[in-house]
Protein backbone atom coordinates (compact mmCIF):
# COMPACT_ATOMS: atom_id res chain seq x y z
CA UNK A 1 0.00 0.00 0.00
CA UNK A 2 1.18 3.18 -0.78
CA UNK A 3 1.66 6.32 1.64
CA UNK A 4 -0.75 7.83 -1.31
CA UNK A 5 -2.93 5.03 -0.33
CA UNK A 6 -2.72 5.29 2.97
CA UNK A 7 -3.62 8.31 3.78
CA UNK A 8 -6.81 8.58 1.19
CA UNK A 9 -7.79 5.21 2.80
CA UNK A 10 -6.94 3.11 -0.28
CA UNK A 11 -8.31 5.10 -2.94
CA UNK A 12 -5.44 6.85 -5.10
CA UNK A 13 -5.91 10.24 -5.72
CA UNK A 14 -2.97 10.78 -8.00
CA UNK A 15 -3.73 13.65 -9.56
CA UNK A 16 -2.83 13.90 -13.24
CA UNK A 17 -1.67 17.17 -15.01
CA UNK A 18 -4.47 19.62 -14.68
CA UNK A 19 -6.38 18.07 -12.03
CA UNK A 20 -7.18 19.86 -8.96
CA UNK A 21 -8.05 23.36 -7.58
CA UNK A 22 -6.46 26.11 -10.42
CA UNK A 23 -3.43 27.34 -9.81
CA UNK A 24 -2.41 24.08 -7.04
CA UNK A 25 0.21 21.64 -8.34
CA UNK A 26 -1.19 18.80 -6.37
CA UNK A 27 1.74 16.21 -7.71
CA UNK A 28 4.26 18.80 -6.07
CA UNK A 29 1.79 19.09 -2.94
CA UNK A 30 1.57 15.58 -2.70
CA UNK A 31 5.82 15.13 -2.83
CA UNK A 32 5.95 17.82 0.06
CA UNK A 33 3.94 15.51 2.11
CA UNK A 34 6.09 11.94 0.76
CA UNK A 35 9.42 13.77 1.60
CA UNK A 36 8.24 15.17 5.24
CA UNK A 37 7.08 11.78 6.18
CA UNK A 38 9.91 9.74 4.74
CA UNK A 39 12.56 11.97 5.41
CA UNK A 40 15.11 10.66 7.91
CA UNK A 41 15.57 12.82 11.04
CA UNK A 42 19.44 13.83 12.30
CA UNK A 43 20.05 12.37 15.92
CA UNK A 44 21.92 14.49 17.75
CA UNK A 45 25.74 12.75 17.18
CA UNK A 46 25.02 13.60 13.85
CA UNK A 47 23.99 17.07 14.04
CA UNK A 48 27.15 17.25 15.53
CA UNK A 49 28.57 15.71 13.05
CA UNK A 50 27.79 17.60 10.04
CA UNK A 51 28.18 21.09 12.09
CA UNK A 52 31.91 19.98 13.21
CA UNK A 53 32.49 18.05 9.60
CA UNK A 54 30.39 20.84 7.48
CA UNK A 55 29.10 17.83 5.75
CA UNK A 56 25.99 16.12 5.80
CA UNK A 57 27.45 13.70 3.56
CA UNK A 58 30.18 13.26 5.56
CA UNK A 59 28.11 13.28 8.96
CA UNK A 60 25.68 10.34 7.81
CA UNK A 61 28.86 8.01 6.53
CA UNK A 62 30.33 9.07 9.97
CA UNK A 63 26.99 7.69 11.92
CA UNK A 64 26.48 4.87 9.41
CA UNK A 65 30.39 2.98 10.78
CA UNK A 66 29.74 -0.52 11.65
CA UNK A 67 32.19 -0.18 14.47
CA UNK A 68 30.21 2.53 15.77
CA UNK A 69 26.90 1.25 16.28
CA UNK A 70 25.70 0.85 19.73
CA UNK A 71 26.00 -2.84 20.00
CA UNK A 72 29.57 -2.72 19.01
CA UNK A 73 29.97 0.23 21.45
CA UNK A 74 28.41 -1.18 24.21
CA UNK A 75 30.64 -4.65 23.31
CA UNK A 76 33.90 -2.58 23.43
CA UNK A 77 32.92 -1.51 26.59
CA UNK A 78 32.11 -4.26 27.88
CA UNK A 79 34.96 -6.06 27.31
CA UNK A 80 37.46 -2.94 28.95
CA UNK A 81 35.17 -3.41 31.61
CA UNK A 82 35.75 -6.78 32.21
CA UNK A 83 39.55 -6.02 31.71
CA UNK A 84 39.51 -3.51 34.61
CA UNK A 85 37.74 -6.09 36.87
CA UNK A 86 40.36 -8.38 35.88
CA UNK A 87 42.93 -6.19 36.57
CA UNK A 88 41.43 -5.27 40.03
CA UNK A 89 41.21 -8.77 41.03
CA UNK A 90 44.45 -9.93 39.70
CA UNK A 91 46.98 -7.20 39.34
CA UNK A 92 47.48 -7.90 35.75
CA UNK A 93 47.30 -5.33 33.51
CA UNK A 94 44.23 -6.74 31.45
CA UNK A 95 42.83 -3.62 30.11
CA UNK A 96 46.09 -2.19 28.91
CA UNK A 97 46.97 -5.46 27.28
CA UNK A 98 43.09 -5.65 25.88
CA UNK A 99 42.70 -1.98 24.36
CA UNK A 100 44.88 -2.27 21.09
CA UNK A 101 43.33 -5.30 19.66
CA UNK A 102 39.48 -4.00 20.53
CA UNK A 103 40.67 -0.57 19.11
CA UNK A 104 42.19 -2.28 16.02
CA UNK A 105 39.02 -4.84 15.71
CA UNK A 106 36.80 -1.60 15.28
CA UNK A 107 39.17 0.28 13.24
CA UNK A 108 39.12 -2.72 10.58
CA UNK A 109 35.53 -2.93 10.60
CA UNK A 110 35.24 1.09 10.10
CA UNK A 111 35.16 1.76 6.70
CA UNK A 112 35.91 -0.35 3.19
CA UNK A 113 34.85 -3.00 0.09
CA UNK A 114 34.48 -5.98 2.92
CA UNK A 115 32.10 -4.29 4.93
CA UNK A 116 30.43 -1.63 2.45
CA UNK A 117 27.76 -3.59 0.38
CA UNK A 118 27.53 -0.89 -1.65
CA UNK A 119 30.90 -0.29 -2.33
CA UNK A 120 31.78 0.21 -6.28
CA UNK A 121 28.79 2.51 -5.68
CA UNK A 122 30.21 4.56 -2.97
CA UNK A 123 33.65 4.96 -5.17
CA UNK A 124 31.64 7.34 -7.39
CA UNK A 125 30.05 9.80 -5.09
CA UNK A 126 31.26 13.47 -4.48
CA UNK A 127 32.33 12.91 -0.97
CA UNK A 128 35.55 10.44 -1.59
CA UNK A 129 35.79 7.46 -0.09
CA UNK A 130 39.19 8.29 1.79
CA UNK A 131 37.97 11.11 3.47
CA UNK A 132 35.07 8.62 4.61
CA UNK A 133 37.90 6.02 5.66
CA UNK A 134 39.78 9.13 7.16
CA UNK A 135 37.12 10.24 9.54
CA UNK A 136 35.54 6.96 10.63
CA UNK A 137 39.01 5.74 11.29
CA UNK A 138 39.99 8.67 13.44
CA UNK A 139 36.26 8.42 15.08
CA UNK A 140 36.86 4.83 15.96
CA UNK A 141 40.41 5.43 17.42
CA UNK A 142 38.97 8.56 19.76
CA UNK A 143 36.49 6.49 20.99
CA UNK A 144 38.40 3.32 21.98
CA UNK A 145 41.02 5.48 23.28
CA UNK A 146 38.22 7.22 25.55
CA UNK A 147 36.94 4.08 26.38
CA UNK A 148 40.30 2.79 27.64
CA UNK A 149 41.36 5.06 28.85
CA UNK A 150 38.54 5.41 31.38
CA UNK A 151 38.89 1.58 31.93
CA UNK A 152 42.39 1.92 32.82
CA UNK A 153 42.52 4.77 35.43
CA UNK A 154 39.36 3.00 36.86
CA UNK A 155 41.90 -0.21 37.28
CA UNK A 156 44.13 1.72 39.17
CA UNK A 157 47.29 0.86 37.11
CA UNK A 158 50.82 2.91 37.52
CA UNK A 159 50.50 5.71 35.00
CA UNK A 160 53.17 4.15 32.46
CA UNK A 161 50.39 1.14 32.18
CA UNK A 162 47.70 3.42 32.30
CA UNK A 163 48.95 5.77 28.56
CA UNK A 164 51.86 2.97 27.93
CA UNK A 165 49.00 1.48 25.22
CA UNK A 166 48.27 4.37 23.65
CA UNK A 167 50.84 3.99 21.42
CA UNK A 168 51.07 -0.14 20.77
CA UNK A 169 47.43 0.66 20.13
CA UNK A 170 47.68 3.56 17.47
CA UNK A 171 50.40 0.66 15.80
CA UNK A 172 47.84 -2.39 15.94
CA UNK A 173 44.81 -0.42 14.51
CA UNK A 174 47.12 0.65 11.72
CA UNK A 175 48.22 -2.70 10.88
CA UNK A 176 44.23 -3.58 10.88
CA UNK A 177 43.70 -1.06 8.58
CA UNK A 178 46.40 -1.92 6.25
CA UNK A 179 45.61 -5.55 6.41
CA UNK A 180 41.98 -4.64 5.94
CA UNK A 181 42.41 -2.91 3.05
CA UNK A 182 45.14 -4.80 1.46
CA UNK A 183 43.18 -7.69 1.12
CA UNK A 184 39.74 -5.93 0.96
CA UNK A 185 38.49 -7.78 4.26
CA UNK A 186 37.68 -6.37 7.56
CA UNK A 187 37.57 -9.75 9.31
CA UNK A 188 41.23 -10.41 8.26
CA UNK A 189 42.40 -6.90 9.43
CA UNK A 190 40.59 -7.60 12.60
CA UNK A 191 42.90 -10.87 12.75
CA UNK A 192 45.92 -9.41 11.57
CA UNK A 193 45.56 -6.94 13.95
CA UNK A 194 44.82 -9.24 16.86
CA UNK A 195 47.42 -11.65 16.32
CA UNK A 196 50.27 -9.60 15.82
CA UNK A 197 49.12 -8.14 19.16
CA UNK A 198 49.14 -11.45 20.90
CA UNK A 199 52.26 -12.10 19.56
CA UNK A 200 53.89 -9.17 20.47
CA UNK A 201 52.45 -9.51 24.20
CA UNK A 202 53.51 -12.58 24.51
CA UNK A 203 56.89 -11.94 22.46
CA UNK A 204 57.50 -9.56 25.34
CA UNK A 205 56.64 -11.74 28.07
CA UNK A 206 59.04 -14.38 27.25
CA UNK A 207 61.63 -11.67 26.49
CA UNK A 208 61.43 -10.01 30.10
CA UNK A 209 59.08 -12.48 32.62
CA UNK A 210 56.75 -9.55 32.85
CA UNK A 211 52.97 -9.61 30.88
CA UNK A 212 53.56 -5.64 31.03
CA UNK A 213 56.45 -5.00 28.86
CA UNK A 214 54.55 -4.63 25.31
CA UNK A 215 52.85 -1.20 26.79
CA UNK A 216 55.47 -0.56 29.25
CA UNK A 217 58.62 -0.81 27.73
CA UNK A 218 60.24 3.17 26.30
CA UNK A 219 62.74 0.43 24.18
CA UNK A 220 59.68 -0.30 22.13
CA UNK A 221 58.09 3.06 21.72
CA UNK A 222 60.09 3.75 18.34
CA UNK A 223 59.11 0.44 16.65
CA UNK A 224 55.69 0.76 17.25
CA UNK A 225 55.96 4.36 15.42
CA UNK A 226 57.47 2.84 12.86
CA UNK A 227 55.08 0.49 12.17
CA UNK A 228 51.85 2.80 12.54
CA UNK A 229 53.93 4.89 10.35
CA UNK A 230 54.29 2.32 7.50
CA UNK A 231 51.03 0.61 8.13
CA UNK A 232 49.17 4.37 7.39
CA UNK A 233 51.04 4.53 4.57
CA UNK A 234 49.93 1.17 2.81
CA UNK A 235 46.69 1.92 3.62
CA UNK A 236 46.73 5.03 2.44
CA UNK A 237 48.02 3.83 -1.09
CA UNK A 238 45.87 0.82 -0.81
CA UNK A 239 42.77 2.75 -1.10
CA UNK A 240 43.94 5.30 -3.82
CA UNK A 241 41.86 4.92 -7.60
CA UNK A 242 43.50 2.05 -8.42
CA UNK A 243 45.78 3.32 -11.82
CA UNK A 244 45.65 1.26 -15.22
CA UNK A 245 48.23 -1.14 -15.45
CA UNK A 246 50.33 -0.83 -18.78
CA UNK B 1 29.12 16.89 -25.78
CA UNK B 2 28.62 15.44 -22.11
CA UNK B 3 31.47 12.22 -23.08
CA UNK B 4 34.07 12.28 -25.34
CA UNK B 5 36.10 9.56 -24.97
CA UNK B 6 39.43 9.29 -27.24
CA UNK B 7 41.95 6.10 -27.58
CA UNK B 8 40.71 4.66 -24.36
CA UNK B 9 42.35 1.43 -22.80
CA UNK B 10 42.18 -0.44 -19.55
CA UNK B 11 44.09 -3.47 -18.72
CA UNK B 12 43.98 -5.42 -15.66
CA UNK B 13 47.10 -7.20 -15.97
CA UNK B 14 47.86 -8.67 -18.83
CA UNK B 15 44.06 -8.46 -20.06
CA UNK B 16 42.98 -5.16 -22.34
CA UNK B 17 39.34 -4.99 -21.02
CA UNK B 18 38.94 -2.05 -23.02
CA UNK B 19 41.27 -1.24 -26.25
CA UNK B 20 40.94 1.76 -28.26
CA UNK B 21 37.67 3.11 -27.60
CA UNK B 22 36.70 6.45 -28.54
CA UNK B 23 33.07 7.86 -27.92
CA UNK B 24 31.57 11.00 -28.07
CA UNK B 25 27.78 11.39 -26.87
CA UNK B 26 25.30 13.88 -25.99
CA UNK B 27 21.76 14.11 -24.39
CA UNK B 28 19.99 11.01 -25.27
CA UNK B 29 19.50 7.69 -24.30
CA UNK B 30 22.88 5.74 -25.19
CA UNK B 31 22.43 1.87 -25.37
CA UNK B 32 25.66 0.08 -24.92
CA UNK B 33 25.19 -3.10 -26.38
CA UNK B 34 27.69 -6.67 -26.18
CA UNK B 35 28.31 -10.08 -24.96
CA UNK B 36 29.58 -10.98 -21.82
CA UNK B 37 32.87 -10.06 -21.31
CA UNK B 38 32.95 -7.48 -24.29
CA UNK B 39 34.39 -4.56 -21.58
CA UNK B 40 31.08 -2.48 -21.16
CA UNK B 41 31.17 -2.59 -17.40
CA UNK B 42 34.96 -1.86 -17.37
CA UNK B 43 34.19 1.00 -19.71
CA UNK B 44 31.09 1.93 -17.50
CA UNK B 45 33.11 2.61 -14.18
CA UNK B 46 35.53 4.38 -16.19
CA UNK B 47 32.76 6.97 -16.64
CA UNK B 48 31.66 6.74 -13.47
CA UNK B 49 34.95 7.77 -12.19
CA UNK B 50 35.68 4.51 -10.63
CA UNK B 51 38.75 3.07 -12.42
CA UNK B 52 40.87 5.56 -14.82
CA UNK B 53 41.85 4.50 -17.81
CA UNK B 54 45.33 2.66 -18.32
CA UNK B 55 45.64 4.89 -21.43
CA UNK B 56 43.50 7.84 -23.61
CA UNK B 57 41.98 10.63 -22.70
CA UNK B 58 38.24 11.11 -20.91
CA UNK B 59 36.80 14.14 -20.40
CA UNK B 60 32.70 14.19 -18.51
CA UNK B 61 30.50 17.31 -18.51
CA UNK B 62 33.27 19.17 -20.12
CA UNK B 63 35.83 18.01 -17.48
CA UNK B 64 38.63 16.25 -16.90
CA UNK B 65 38.01 13.28 -13.81
CA UNK B 66 41.85 13.13 -13.31
CA UNK B 67 42.16 15.76 -11.47
CA UNK B 68 40.41 15.82 -8.04
CA UNK B 69 38.30 18.94 -8.19
CA UNK B 70 36.74 18.47 -11.80
CA UNK B 71 36.15 14.83 -10.81
CA UNK B 72 34.00 15.95 -7.49
CA UNK B 73 32.27 17.97 -9.76
CA UNK B 74 32.05 15.50 -12.26
CA UNK B 75 30.50 13.13 -9.46
CA UNK B 76 27.69 15.72 -7.87
CA UNK B 77 26.25 15.40 -11.49
CA UNK B 78 26.34 11.85 -12.09
CA UNK B 79 24.15 8.79 -11.35
CA UNK B 80 25.16 5.25 -11.55
CA UNK B 81 24.12 2.07 -11.34
CA UNK B 82 26.54 -0.55 -10.44
CA UNK B 83 25.59 -4.18 -12.08
CA UNK B 84 26.25 -5.60 -8.60
CA UNK B 85 25.40 -3.02 -6.65
CA UNK B 86 25.10 -3.87 -2.98
CA UNK B 87 22.42 -2.69 -0.57
CA UNK B 88 22.15 -1.91 3.18
CA UNK B 89 20.38 -4.36 4.58
CA UNK B 90 18.98 -2.47 7.63
CA UNK B 91 18.29 0.38 5.73
CA UNK B 92 14.83 1.82 4.53
CA UNK B 93 14.64 2.42 0.75
CA UNK B 94 14.21 6.44 1.45
CA UNK B 95 16.96 5.65 3.79
CA UNK B 96 19.06 4.33 1.15
CA UNK B 97 18.35 6.61 -1.63
CA UNK B 98 19.08 9.48 0.76
CA UNK B 99 22.31 8.56 2.22
CA UNK B 100 23.39 8.91 -1.44
CA UNK B 101 21.74 11.67 -2.01
CA UNK B 102 24.17 13.53 0.66
CA UNK B 103 27.02 11.85 -0.61
CA UNK B 104 26.51 13.52 -3.88
CA UNK B 105 26.76 16.75 -1.63
CA UNK B 106 23.35 17.39 -2.62
CA UNK B 107 22.22 20.52 -0.68
CA UNK B 108 20.58 18.71 2.08
CA UNK B 109 17.06 21.45 2.12
CA UNK B 110 16.57 20.08 -1.64
CA UNK B 111 17.15 16.49 -0.54
CA UNK B 112 13.95 15.26 1.29
CA UNK B 113 11.98 16.63 -1.91
CA UNK B 114 14.23 14.73 -4.41
CA UNK B 115 14.60 11.51 -2.45
CA UNK B 116 10.58 11.70 -2.58
CA UNK B 117 10.58 12.18 -6.00
CA UNK B 118 13.39 9.61 -6.86
CA UNK B 119 10.92 6.98 -4.97
CA UNK B 120 7.52 8.10 -6.78
CA UNK B 121 9.55 8.04 -9.87
CA UNK B 122 10.33 4.12 -9.65
CA UNK B 123 6.77 3.74 -8.18
CA UNK B 124 8.53 2.17 -4.83
CA UNK B 125 6.64 5.13 -3.40
CA UNK B 126 4.35 1.78 -1.09
CA UNK B 127 7.72 0.77 0.07
CA UNK B 128 9.55 3.54 0.81
CA UNK B 129 9.72 3.01 4.01
CA UNK B 130 10.39 -0.77 3.93
CA UNK B 131 13.75 -2.29 4.88
CA UNK B 132 15.31 -3.31 2.03
CA UNK B 133 16.02 -6.94 3.02
CA UNK B 134 12.34 -7.34 3.26
CA UNK B 135 12.11 -6.50 -0.91
CA UNK B 136 12.18 -8.65 -4.00
CA UNK B 137 15.23 -8.71 -6.37
CA UNK B 138 13.34 -5.96 -8.97
CA UNK B 139 12.51 -3.99 -6.33
CA UNK B 140 15.70 -3.38 -4.92
CA UNK B 141 17.14 -2.98 -8.71
CA UNK B 142 14.35 0.01 -8.55
CA UNK B 143 15.64 1.36 -5.56
CA UNK B 144 19.24 1.33 -7.01
CA UNK B 145 17.53 3.47 -10.16
CA UNK B 146 15.81 5.80 -7.58
CA UNK B 147 19.24 6.61 -5.98
CA UNK B 148 21.08 7.15 -9.80
CA UNK B 149 18.75 9.67 -10.73
CA UNK B 150 18.33 11.29 -7.05
CA UNK B 151 20.10 14.13 -8.06
CA UNK B 152 18.77 14.73 -11.55
CA UNK B 153 21.96 13.40 -13.06
CA UNK B 154 23.73 15.09 -16.46
CA UNK B 155 25.34 11.78 -16.56
CA UNK B 156 23.44 8.80 -15.98
CA UNK B 157 25.07 5.53 -15.83
CA UNK B 158 23.34 2.48 -15.66
CA UNK B 159 24.66 -1.17 -16.04
CA UNK B 160 22.36 -3.78 -17.04
CA UNK B 161 19.34 -1.68 -15.39
CA UNK B 162 16.07 -4.56 -15.82
CA UNK B 163 17.57 -7.18 -14.23
CA UNK B 164 15.25 -8.67 -12.18
CA UNK B 165 12.53 -6.38 -13.68
CA UNK B 166 9.39 -7.79 -14.38
CA UNK B 167 8.09 -6.87 -17.61
CA UNK B 168 5.71 -4.54 -16.89
CA UNK B 169 8.61 -2.79 -14.91
CA UNK B 170 10.35 -2.99 -18.03
CA UNK B 171 8.06 -1.11 -19.90
CA UNK B 172 7.41 1.39 -17.51
CA UNK B 173 11.38 1.48 -17.11
CA UNK B 174 12.04 2.25 -20.69
CA UNK B 175 9.42 5.18 -20.56
CA UNK B 176 11.33 6.70 -17.80
CA UNK B 177 14.70 6.25 -19.72
CA UNK B 178 13.26 8.61 -22.73
CA UNK B 179 12.16 10.85 -20.64
CA UNK B 180 15.92 11.16 -18.76
CA UNK B 181 17.05 11.36 -22.10
CA UNK B 182 15.76 14.49 -23.16
CA UNK B 183 17.68 16.84 -20.53
CA UNK B 184 20.70 14.34 -19.52
CA UNK B 185 22.90 12.05 -21.72
CA UNK B 186 21.95 8.50 -20.39
CA UNK B 187 24.13 5.44 -20.86
CA UNK B 188 22.67 2.12 -20.44
CA UNK B 189 24.80 -1.07 -20.98
CA UNK B 190 22.98 -4.15 -21.43
CA UNK B 191 22.91 -7.49 -23.12
CA UNK B 192 18.79 -6.99 -24.07
CA UNK B 193 18.75 -5.93 -27.53
CA UNK B 194 14.79 -5.35 -26.23
CA UNK B 195 15.92 -2.53 -24.29
CA UNK B 196 17.83 -0.93 -26.41
CA UNK B 197 15.51 -0.98 -29.59
CA UNK B 198 12.87 0.94 -27.69
CA UNK B 199 14.33 3.11 -25.44
CA UNK B 200 17.54 4.38 -27.13
CA UNK B 201 18.21 6.64 -29.49
CA UNK B 202 22.04 5.87 -30.41
CA UNK B 203 23.94 2.15 -29.70
CA UNK B 204 26.97 1.39 -29.83
CA UNK B 205 28.07 -2.75 -29.53
CA UNK B 206 31.26 -3.15 -27.95
CA UNK B 207 33.23 -6.95 -28.45
CA UNK B 208 36.37 -8.05 -26.95
CA UNK B 209 36.79 -4.46 -25.72
CA UNK B 210 36.25 -2.17 -28.82
CA UNK B 211 33.01 -0.50 -30.34
CA UNK B 212 32.22 -2.43 -33.38
CA UNK B 213 29.48 -0.74 -34.61
CA UNK B 214 27.93 3.00 -33.58
CA UNK B 215 24.49 4.13 -35.05
CA UNK B 216 21.22 4.12 -34.62
CA UNK B 217 18.89 1.28 -33.67
CA UNK B 218 17.48 1.49 -37.03
CA UNK B 219 20.96 1.47 -38.73
CA UNK B 220 22.30 -1.78 -36.48
CA UNK B 221 18.87 -3.69 -37.50
CA UNK B 222 19.45 -3.07 -41.25
CA UNK B 223 22.64 -4.68 -40.87
CA UNK B 224 20.89 -7.78 -40.14
CA UNK B 225 18.66 -7.46 -43.22
CA UNK B 226 19.20 -10.34 -45.97
CA UNK B 227 22.22 -12.08 -43.40
CA UNK B 228 20.50 -14.96 -41.86
CA UNK B 229 21.73 -14.04 -39.07
CA UNK B 230 20.95 -16.04 -36.00
CA UNK B 231 18.11 -14.16 -34.09
CA UNK B 232 13.82 -13.93 -33.19
CA UNK B 233 13.58 -10.20 -33.74
CA UNK B 234 15.20 -7.36 -36.58
CA UNK B 235 17.14 -6.16 -34.27
CA UNK B 236 19.03 -9.15 -32.71
CA UNK B 237 20.00 -10.39 -36.23
CA UNK B 238 21.36 -6.87 -36.48
CA UNK B 239 23.13 -7.40 -33.28
CA UNK B 240 24.44 -11.01 -34.69
CA UNK B 241 25.29 -10.15 -37.74
CA UNK B 242 27.97 -7.08 -36.92
CA UNK B 243 29.34 -9.33 -34.20
CA UNK B 244 29.86 -12.27 -36.32
CA UNK B 245 30.92 -9.89 -39.24
CA UNK B 246 33.63 -8.14 -36.34
CA UNK B 247 34.91 -11.70 -35.38
CA UNK B 248 35.08 -13.07 -38.79
CA UNK B 249 36.87 -10.15 -39.77
CA UNK B 250 39.46 -10.44 -36.90
CA UNK B 251 39.54 -13.81 -37.74
CA UNK B 252 41.00 -12.91 -41.37
CA UNK B 253 43.35 -10.47 -40.15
Amino acid sequence: MTLRHEMTGGRDDRPGPGQGPPGVDLNRAWLGVAAEVWRRRPGPAERLAGRALRSPGLARALVATPSLLLGWVIASAVVLAAGMLATLGTGTPFVALSAPGVAAAGIAYAYGPGIDPAWELSQSMAVGDRMVLLVRVLVVFALNAALGLAASAASGTAAAVTFGWLIPMTAVSALALAAAAVTRSASTGAATGLAAWAITVLSARSASGQVSTAVASSVLVLPYLAVAAGCGAIAWFATRIPKGTS
Amino acid sequence: MNVEISNVTRRFGRTEAVAGVRLETGPGVFGLLGPNGAGKTTLLRMLATVIPPSTGQVRLLGRDPGSYGPRREIRRRLGYLPQNLGYYRGFTVADFVEYFALLKEMPPGRVPQAVAAAIERVDLGGRARAKLRTLSGGMLRRAGIAQAIVNEPELLLLDEPTAGLDPEQRVAFRALLRDLGERATVIVSTHLVEDVGTACSEVALMDAGKIVFQGTPAELTARGEGTGAAGDAPLERGYSAVLAAARSGKAAA
